[in-house]
Order: C-alpha cells, then structure tokens, then sequence
C-alpha cells in the first residue's frame, strides 16, 4: 500500500513538473509571438521590446528555419512512434514469402503511413521521417535486410514533400511524404527480386518467383493499390493529430 | 584470454552481416533444393552458437507456418519445385531473423556506443526496444477500458478508430514526454559529450567462429 501511494505521489509530482514546463513554454512562445508582431510592425520601437524579448525573437526565427535543430524530446517521440511501426510490421516476415508482387506493402502500407505521419506532425522539422526510417532499418538489418532500403525512401519522399511545401508546418507536406515513403520500397523490391532469379535459374525462375514482377500491368496495377493504401493511411494519421491539437494534447 | 572465453551470444555486428549472408543467399538459392539444405544448416549452427532459445521458439512457427505455405504454393501451381522454393524463401526470412532476436537489446546499443554511432542513433535503438512491452501493456489497458464502456468490436472501423486508435495515440504521447524529460534529468544530451562505455563488446573466438561456419556452408552449397 505504501509503495502504491509512493508511486501515485512520484506521477503526480511527475505531471505537475510536466505541467508546469508547459505552461512556461507556452508563454515564452506567446511573448515571442509578440515580439515578431512587434518587430515586423510600422510602429516597430526596438527600444522598448528589445531587452526583455531579444532572445525570443532569435528563437521565432530559429523556428522558421528549414533545417532545425532536434532535441531529445523529438528523438524520443520519434522512437516511440517507430518502435509502434516495428511492432504493426511484425507481419513482414510471414508475409515476404508470399509470391506476389508488392504484397508487403498491401500488408504494411496502412501502418507505415499513419504512424509516420503522426511522427511528422508531432515533430515537423525535415529528417523526421528519415530519423524513424534509420531507427526501424537497424532493426530491419537484423530481420530482413533488403528493407534497410527504406531510407532511401524516406529521404527521397523528404526532398519531394520539402521542394513542395519547403517545410512541415503544412500538415499536407506531411501526408505527401507519408504516402510517398511506403510505395518507394515497390521498385528497390522490382530490382531486388528480378536480380535473384536470374542469379539463379534464368527467366522460369524468374516468372515463378513473383507473380506480377514481371508482367508491367499487374505491376502497375498493385503499385496504385500501394499509392492508394497509403494515402488513405497518411490522412488519416492526419486526422488523429489534428484532433490530438484539437484537444490540446499536443505540442508541437 | 576473453579471446577464447565462451559467451551465449553473437557479437551484435556479425549479427547483422550474418543475417544479410543469410537471408540474400536463401533467397538466391531458394529455386534450388540444396538452399534448403543450406537454411537446415544454418539452423542447427545458431543452434550451437547460443541462439537456441530463439531457434526452439521458431520451430513451431517454421514447421506450421512452412506447412501452409506449401499448401498454398502447391494449390496455386500444382507444382512440388514452386510450393518447395515458397518454402525456402519464407524459412530463409525467419532463420535471418533468428539472430537478431537472440541478442539483448543493451548488447546491441552497447557495441553501437563503442562504434562512435551517434547519439541519437542509440538512444533511438534503445527505447524502441524497451518500449515494446510498454506498448503492449498500453494496447491491454486501452482494450481493458473498451471493454468497461462497452463500445462493441474492435474490427468496427469507427469504434476502432474513436475508442483505440486516438486514446493510444493520445498515451504514446503522454508517455514520450515523461521519458524526455527523464532523460533529459538523468543528463542524457544529444552533443559531443564524452562517454564512457563500461561492459564493451568483443569479438570472440566464437563469433568467429560463428561467421566462419556461415560462409563455409555458402560455399559447400555453391561448390557441392
């Protein structure tokens, strides 16, 4: 009993300190809002706000940068929400065995978008797709390693949603690169099993080993299946974090 | 002379190119009935190399889990050489995985620290890790509380995604911010701070060992 009043007493301490570094946060971004209105202003009177709010005005125009820097906070969410894409992965290896073309990312393609996009949303700074794909490709690396591929998706789905949107703070620049990140593996995995094949026993392998790899149609077909899934997947992920905001669970 | 001591587990690097030498000659080989012969091998070398905890768990789930598979390849082809090669490729995945699964997740971050990896890349390693069982007491209590309100099935799109998807989401959230800032009061930074690693990783006379094997059973199944 004791124990259990000691551990209720440290969570509730732990959420007062939690709460309490929020609130401060949210001030200190409220004053510098100020601050750049201030400073962007006709009646802009650098004298009056430039002592007590320099420092902050610094910091509003650190967070317009492109590139920004992470912080442990980041990181940690972004472990998380990998860690729950690894886990809602764990399908991958009962399901690479199956013989048709592009059925991982039929499989996966759901969870590899929501998840990810949440991670954007929550920490919307460029590399945060590409930091959870490098955390789930060690994993892979140790599991299946021809996915460790994903992070040349995640970076090419990055360059395309920046050259778009030029930053994250559009929670569509997100859902672009989070529907793009998954459907990228489809033509790694094209290479991939067309080159194993022909290793091995020449064009007979190579149309056993994967139904629709080798026939364009099919193929095409299954990649807007994949593209489909993901973007439906991407929304909404979309839609959970804005509703997240919504109730002011969120910070980003 | 820990050189030569025994140890229960693959150093964590040889792990992760053993797994590749596995899984990508598997794959090449599976058309061919000596890629089984090779997996088979490879199978009873983890078993004497300290993984046989994971190779045992998986025996179940190779023997069952191959016996669909080559249900399945046989009704869609009528082919024995097509359900067999179905088979390899699947055993060849989940023997590349076996490894990886046998190593502790500090082992793992430990040889990464000692490899200069960057901080924030064992961090990262560390508590997805750790967070998996979180995460599943997460998913019971969630389940738990959608059964005390009585909201119905979860394979119900909307009940789904009103009474699972966004409370979880909501805890994964909570639950990041806690562990940030227990991070951050335990002095954890993401700079150039010096560490000190105090139980390093070695290579052992059985991990290479371990390797050796591996490649000379790639080139028995070539040459033989």
């Amino acid at each position: 009993m004791e124990e259990e009043k000691k551990d209720v007493k440290q969570n509730d301490i732990a959420e007062l300190l939690i709460d309490n570094i929020k609130s401060i946060e949210e001030e200190q971004e409220a004053v510098a809002e100020l601050a750049y209105i201030a400073s962007v202003s006709e009646n802009y009177n650098s004298a009056n706000v430039k002592d007590a709010t320099s420092g902050k005005v610094q910091g509003v125009h650190k967070n317009n940068r492109l590139f920004q820097k992470y912080k442990i906070k980041d990181m940690v969410f972004l472990a998380i929400i990998t860690a729950c894409t690894l886990v809602t992965g764990a399908v991958m290896p009962f399901v690479s065995g199956i013989q048709v073309f592009g059925i991982i990312q039929i499989c996966l393609g759901l969870q590899f978008s929501i998840l990810p996009v949440i991670g954007m949303m929550k920490v919307r700074k460029p590399g945060a797709l590409l930091l959870q794909s490098i955390f789930i490709s060690i994993f892979l690396s140790f599991m299946f390693p021809p996915m460790v591929s994903i992070i040349l998706c995640a970076l090419i789905a990055e360059v395309v949603a920046l050259l778009i949107f030029r930053s994250y703070k559009n929670d569509w620049a997100c859902v672009v690169a989070g529907t793009l990140y998954m459907p990228l593996t489809l033509p790694m995995l094209i290479l991939l099993y067309n080159v194993f094949p022909s290793i091995s026993k020449g064009k007979d392998a190579e149309q056993m080993f994967m139904v629709g790899s080798t026939n364009f149609g099919v193929a095409i077909g299954i990649s807007v299946a994949v593209v489909a899934i993901c973007f439906v997947g991407s929304v909404i992920g979309m839609v959970i974090m804005r509703e997240l905001k919504k109730a002011g669970k969120l910070k980003e | 002379m820990s050189f030569f001591k025994y140890k229960n587990y693959i150093y964590p690097l040889f792990v992760a190119v053993t797994s590749a030498i596995i899984i990508v000659f598997g794959l090449i080989e599976a058309t061919y009935i000596r890629g089984l012969y090779f997996l088979a091998g490879v199978y009873v070398w983890l078993l004497i190399f300290g993984c046989w905890k994971t190779c045992l768990k998986t025996l179940p789930v190779l023997i069952i889990a191959g016996g669909i598979f080559y249900g399945i390849g046989y009704l869609a082809s009528k082919n024995h050489d097509f359900a067999l090669a179905m088979v390899t490729r699947f055993y060849a995945v989940i023997i590349a995985v076996i490894p990886g699964m046998s190593i502790e997740p500090t082992a793992i971050t430990r040889n990464l620290s000692q490899l200069k990896v960057p901080r924030f890349v064992t961090l990262g390693v560390l508590i997805m890790y750790s967070f998996v069982p979180v995460l599943r007491a997460e998913i019971k209590r969630v389940r738990e509380a959608m059964k005390t309100r009585g909201t119905g099935s979860i394979l119900n799109p909307k009940i789904f995604y009103r009474a699972f998807l966004i409370p979880l989401v909501t805890r994964i959230v909570d639950i990041s911010d806690i562990l940030a800032l227990s991070i951050e009061t335990r002095g954890f930074t993401l700079g150039k701070t010096k560490y000190t690693v105090y139980k390093k990783e070695y290579i052992n006379i059985f991990d290479v060992l371990f390797v050796l094997g591996i490649i000379t059973g790639v080139v028995l199944t070539v040459v033989l």
